[in-house]
């Protein structure tokens, strides 16, 4: 038992010490402007969490992020659902939802600063058009496959309007609805990082701004870290999520 | 144990048939929305629908837009293909051998889930303001997403055909160029697809942070002296790309690999 655990985390451990070794090696053997070693990264890290600098400007990237992604979800399901619900307004949008999914929404970036400025509401509106389209999508998409049948019923045994969403289309949609909100999860992450490098700079895009133009590359991949950790997590819970309300779609 | 992100999709999109005419409807009444309400409370130079229906024909054969162009369009496939050659061998690899699953799985999913903006300061400065630092985001950009996928059309190999190939005494080569390869066809193709839409964005951003010329520095200059319909067109460009990609890898799925149904491979 113990040698069967020790084959299957030794790999994985020692990949680790591999790529922290090279890091430091590489770090070490290189100008400081370019990149900064794993250890120096570590203290740099450290050092600007005690400071609360850190903190602090996570803390301001994670209210963008959120507002954002809520605002995402609080519009895309229900306008989702009701698109699928009504067959006229499905068939009128779907195309411009597809359209709109496909384009890449950083080429709207400088448009938002034109018009809205620097302020944190066109960061929101950053955030929610990268967030708001894959929960649409998948909506749509969920609500669409709902069996007839299942309305019928629903119809045949007098169900009220309300109850027929509350009963029927909106369990069934759910699974698919977590499907795109696993998606906007990613995507709302880019798109708060694409916000605080392009509009006004806050948060942990502004740390990593000033850091560069300081040649602080320690301070960068302490971000970077911070950054990649926050991915990782949100992309779990995303899964979490997704197979939390899986169980019952077939 | 697989890094099952990218769901193994044929591209499954809406139906491009059905009724016109509401479609048209909508469409209309988007567009006029829009100039409406440019034209009511916005300044003048912001974008509107006629606005860029008439800058179009005289920006598509400017001399500038036609140079960002290009230079976009061959950065990203040019990264492309570097992204697919690198990212399926490293795919098929950690498909195939649990060892290199065991080794690098935490790493690509880390890479994976990091939004690759924040690399374009660290990249600007190891690469300088120059089109490798382009070239590098948009490879960055788009290989995570194919590793994954390729991982796993080659973890998912059905088993039986790796059987028969053992029995018929194929080789380790053999196998992985006659079964493991076609049968990871359908997802590298959905893998292709993401990472073809984050290979552009990956160009753009580069292009708004280095100022290198290409389609974004096009519409971040146009758009900062106030030529918003000019730059319009170019975004009007990058929609068509991103369109035109997702219907060209959901078609040659159906063209190319019509054995393939998403149901049998949800398990």
């Amino acid at each position: 038992m113990r040698r069967e655990t020790l084959k299957r985390h030794a790999p994985f451990v020692l990949s680790l010490i591999v790529g922290a070794a090279a890091w430091e090696i590489v770090g070490r053997h290189t100008s400081v402007a370019f990149m900064a070693p794993l250890s120096d990264t570590l203290a740099r890290l450290w050092q600007l969490t005690r400071s609360g600098e850190l903190p602090r400007q996570a803390l301001s990237s994670a209210a963008l992020f959120v507002t954002g992604l809520a605002l995402a979800i609080v519009v895309g399901m229900p306008l989702g659902l009701l698109m699928a619900r009504l067959k006229w307004l499905r068939e009128a949008l779907d195309v411009y939802v597809m359209v709109l999914y496909a384009t890449p929404m950083v080429a709207l970036i400088p448009f938002i600063l034109s018009l809205m400025g620097f302020g944190f509401a066109p960061k929101v509106l950053v955030v929610f058009l990268f967030a708001v389209f894959p929960i649409l999508y998948n909506t749509i998409e969920g609500a669409r496959s709902i069996k007839p049948e299942l309305i019928e019923v629903a119809r045949s045994y007098r169900s009220r309007e309300w109850a027929l969403w509350r009963e029927v289309m909106v369990p069934y949609t759910l699974p698919y609805t977590m499907t795109g909100i696993r998606q906007a999860i990613g995507r709302a992450l880019v798109g708060m990082i694409a916000a605080e490098f392009f509009l006004s700079a806050t948060g942990l895009g502004q740390l990593i701004m000033t850091a560069t133009q300081s040649f602080d590359t320690a301070a960068v991949f302490a971000a970077i870290l911070v950054i990649v950790a926050a991915g990782v997590g949100l992309m779990r819970l995303g899964r979490m999520l997704e197979a939390r309300f899986a169980q019952w779609r077939t | 144990m697989t890094v099952t992100t990218i769901t193994a999709v044929a591209p499954r999109r809406f139906q491009m048939t059905g009724p016109t005419v509401p479609r048209l409807v909508a469409g209309l009444v988007i567009l006029a929305l829009w100039e409406g309400v440019v034209r009511g409370f916005a300044p003048d130079f912001v974008a509107t629908p006629t606005g860029i229906v008439l800058a179009f024909p005289r920006v598509i054969v400017s001399a500038p837009f036609l140079a960002a162009l290009a230079q976009t369009l061959g950065a990203v496939a040019e990264g492309l293909a570097i992204a697919i050659v690198f990212g399926t061998t490293i795919g098929l690899a950690m498909g195939r051998s649990v060892l290199a699953d065991r080794v690098l799985h935490h790493y690509v999913n880390a890479f994976y889930a990091m939004p690759m903006l924040v690399v374009l300061p660290l990249f600007s400065l190891w690469f300088g303001y120059t089109g490798a630092a382009r070239l590098a985001t948009v490879v960055f950009s788009a290989i995570f997403s194919i590793v994954v996928s390729v991982g796993d059309g080659a973890h998912s190999v059905p088993h039986d055909y790796l059987e028969v190939a053992h029995s018929f005494r194929a080789g380790r080569i053999c196998t992985l160029f006659e079964i493991v390869l076609p049968a990871s066809l359908p997802y590298f193709l959905a893998g292709l697809r993401i990472a073809a839409g984050r290979a552009l964005i990956g160009a753009v951003v580069a292009e708004f942070f280095t100022a290198i010329g290409g389609l974004g520095y096009f519409i971040l200059f146009n758009s900062r002296t106030f030529h918003d319909n000019t730059a319009f067109v170019a975004v009007v460009f990058l929609a068509a790309f991103g369109i035109g990609f997702d219907l060209l890898t959901s078609w040659a799925t159906r063209r190319f690999l019509p054995w393939y149904r998403r149901d049998e491979a949800a398990e």
